[in-house]
């Protein structure tokens, strides 16, 4: 699914000099996997997503997404993976302002298939659990809610591959567990999971955890994940 | 399709910040209506003292003689004009090369027409056969005299609108005969409206009797008021009217410094001149709401480029979920322009309105000219997309990961 090589970012600093936010990763990750990845602060799990993501360019190494290269494409070819073949979602739901739910969920299809089809909108916000709420702006939500309809946006295109940066992180403990529970299904569907989390819980649902320090991968592991159930009664 | 959604897309930020799409149309509409206004008042003028010449002389491919120099004013009649254009003159003119035909005309102003104790007084005109067939027009009804019934010289006559209206309110005036002075002239003809001339005057209230019956049973006069001579090729007016004024002077036995006795004009170039002039106040007022347009522009210029840095976030999250650069670029491009189009149309709309109530107030006919609000309404659009590309194209240069970031 997903494979990379020696993926360097840097920064320019103030006084001349780069900063790696990101040092030589290397990984691969196998369809169906449910990865956390971990690390303090300004250690680079942002700058990773957003490189696995195809909405930034490394500074050097290599990036295979699917077995394609993805370095070798130009904006117009990276825009319909991430609409196709990507779900993000991130800590700050990032939802349109004075737009309903239902219109924020839509936005993908525009840019894809090219036309909307307003059932299919409505299934995802059904599957979530926010049918009712399909006209309802986004500031009119909870942080729960709105983080669902997220969900629902990423799911839209039907991609095989969920990025989530901190999804967990502005929501109180009930709204972060029915976000983990959604992403617990999205996982038995067959998706593929790269989770970013500070939070320990959340990181028990992953079957493996990548840690960075520093823009390095100090360790990759594999883990027993447990189910929701046994984490969170 | 896409750009159908793409155009949904763009549609909505327009509601949902009401305030700044309505000041983008603001701007656009004040320019639109301003210069759709002008631009109509421009062309309906034009058109309107174009219909006016072609009112008078019928045809723009003519060149009209008048006796007397270039001193010479007001509308020339038996009575007031020198007596230097002769049928000669005319007979000589119709046979050069360039001339299509030409008609001689007398004219009268102060005489009366009656039909039994009716009475009227129009002008009387009498013309060569040929006057309809130069300004290729047809009677309403009857027939126009031939070359025939001039060469005998018959007492017919064809009137105007305004004449049967005054002399046959509820009879059939043709084959009556009407007493013009005291000659009596049997009517053959009825003339078609004609509609205002020039300086405004009515045209339908005229008789139209055969040249030669005009000039040796009427009025016993062997000289012309006017003559008219149309060209083969319109074009070459400027160039016959120089050819003509050589030939009279040589005609008239005038040498210089001695000045000519008869004026050559060139109804096209009379015409230019005409609305040259009122071009150029025009120009100038085109100019100020041109100007009024390009405020409008840099409006929508500045108020998009602030809509784009203050949805910064707005613009990341449509990349991160599959905007390619260009579909942004499309999205604020179609933004920019369907605010424009609405000013454009309302200033259309506005513009259009006011130009009623101002014709209206001073009593001004109705300028019935569409093309120039059509086009205003394009050029609203193209003000949209020229004033857009930069601030659409800003926002296509938004980096999605520092915007998502903020
Ligand atoms: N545009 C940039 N210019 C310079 N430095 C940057 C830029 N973007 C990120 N960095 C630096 O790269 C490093 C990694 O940033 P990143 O956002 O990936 O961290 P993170 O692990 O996601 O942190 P957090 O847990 O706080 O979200 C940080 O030190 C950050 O300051
Ligand atoms: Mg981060």
């Amino acid at each position: 699914m997903i494979e990379i090589e020696n993926i360097t970012k840097s920064y320019p600093r103030g006084e001349g000099g780069v900063v790696d936010a990101l040092k030589d990763a290397s990984f691969t990750i196998a369809p169906g996997e449910f990865v956390v990845v971990r690390g303090s602060s300004g250690s680079g799990k942002s700058t990773l997503l957003n490189i696995l993501g195809c909405l930034d360019q490394p500074s050097s190494g290599n990036y295979k997404l699917e077995g394609e290269n993805v370095a070798r494409l130009d904006d117009k070819a990276l825009a319909r993976i991430r609409n196709f073949r990507i779900g993000f979602i991130f800590q700050s739901f990032n939802l349109l302002p004075r737009t309903t739910s239902l219109e924020n969920v839509e936005i993908p299809m525009v840019y894809g298939e090219g036309w909307v089809d307003r059932k299919k909108a409505i299934s995802a916000l059904e599957r979530v659990g926010l049918a009712a709420r399909g006209d309802h702006f986004a500031s009119e939500l909870s942080g729960g809610e709105q983080q669902r309809v997220a969900i629902a946006r990423a799911l839209i295109n039907n991609p095989s591959l969920i990025l989530a940066d901190e999804p967990t992180g502005n929501l109180d403990l009930n709204s972060g567990r029915e976000v983990m529970r959604l992403l617990q299904a999205l996982h038995e569907e067959g998706r593929t999971i790269l989770l970013v989390t500070h939070d320990d819980q959340v990181a028990s649902y992953a079957e493996r955890e990548i840690f960075l320090r520093d823009g390095q991968i100090v360790s990759d592991r594999s883990q027993q994940a447990r189910a929701p159930e046994e984490v969170m009664p | 399709m896409r750009t159908t959604e793409l155009f949904t897309q763009a549609i909505r930020p327009l509601g949902r910040y009401r305030g700044r799409a309505f000041l983008m149309m603001l701007g656009v509409l004040v320019g639109i209506a301003s210069l759709a206004i002008l631009t109509a008042v421009g062309e309906g003028t034009k058109r309107e003292t174009m219909a006016r010449f072609k009112n008078m002389i019928g045809t723009f491919d003519t060149i009209i003689i008048r006796p007397g120099g270039p001193g010479f004013r007001g509308m020339p009649t038996l009575v007031n004009v020198p007596q230097s254009l002769r049928f000669e003159d005319a007979r000589t003119i119709a046979k050069l090369p360039k001339i299509k035909q030409v008609v001689e005309v007398q004219s009268a102003f102060d005489i009366d027409v009656k039909y039994r104790d009716r009475q009227a007084s129009p002008a009387v005109f009498g013309v060569g056969p040929k006057w309809l067939s130069l300004r290729s027009e047809d009677v309403a009804d009857g027939s126009f005299f031939t070359e025939e019934q001039n060469n005998s010289l018959a007492r017919v006559a064809v009137i105007g609108p305004d004449v049967r209206k005054d002399l046959f309110p509820d009879e059939d005036p043709l084959q009556k005969t009407i007493r013009i002075g005291d000659v009596p002239f049997q009517v053959v003809g009825l003339l078609k409206s004609r509609g205002a001339g020039p300086t405004g005057a009515q045209l339908d209230n005229i008789v139209l009797i055969p040249i030669n019956a005009s000039a040796r049973r009427l009025f016993n006069r062997d000289y012309l008021t006017m003559l008219m001579a149309q060209l083969k090729h319109p074009k070459q007016g400027s160039a016959v009217a120089m050819e003509l004024t050589t030939l009279l002077r040589d005609r008239h036995h005038i040498r210089p410094p001695a000045l000519d006795d008869f004026t050559v004009t060139n109804p096209t170039a009379t015409m230019a001149q005409v609305l040259q002039a009122g071009s150029t106040l025009q120009k100038i007022l085109t100019g100020v709401s041109a100007m009024a347009l390009l405020i409008g522009g840099i409006v929508i210029l500045s108020l998009m480029t602030i809509a784009v840095s203050e949805r910064r976030k707005e613009i990341g999250v449509r990349r991160s979920v599959g905007a390619a650069r260009r579909d942004i670029v499309v999205q604020f491009l179609l933004e920019a322009s369907i605010v424009s189009f609405a000013g454009g149309v309302c200033g259309v709309i506005v513009g259009w309105g006011g130009m009623q109530i101002v014709t209206r107030l001073l009593k001004l006919p109705p300028i019935l000219v569409w093309q120039p609000f059509v086009f205003s309404i394009l050029l609203s659009l193209v003000v949209g997309v020229v004033f857009g590309i930069y601030p659409a194209w800003t926002a296509s240069r938004v980096d999605p990961i520092q915007a998502l970031r903020s």
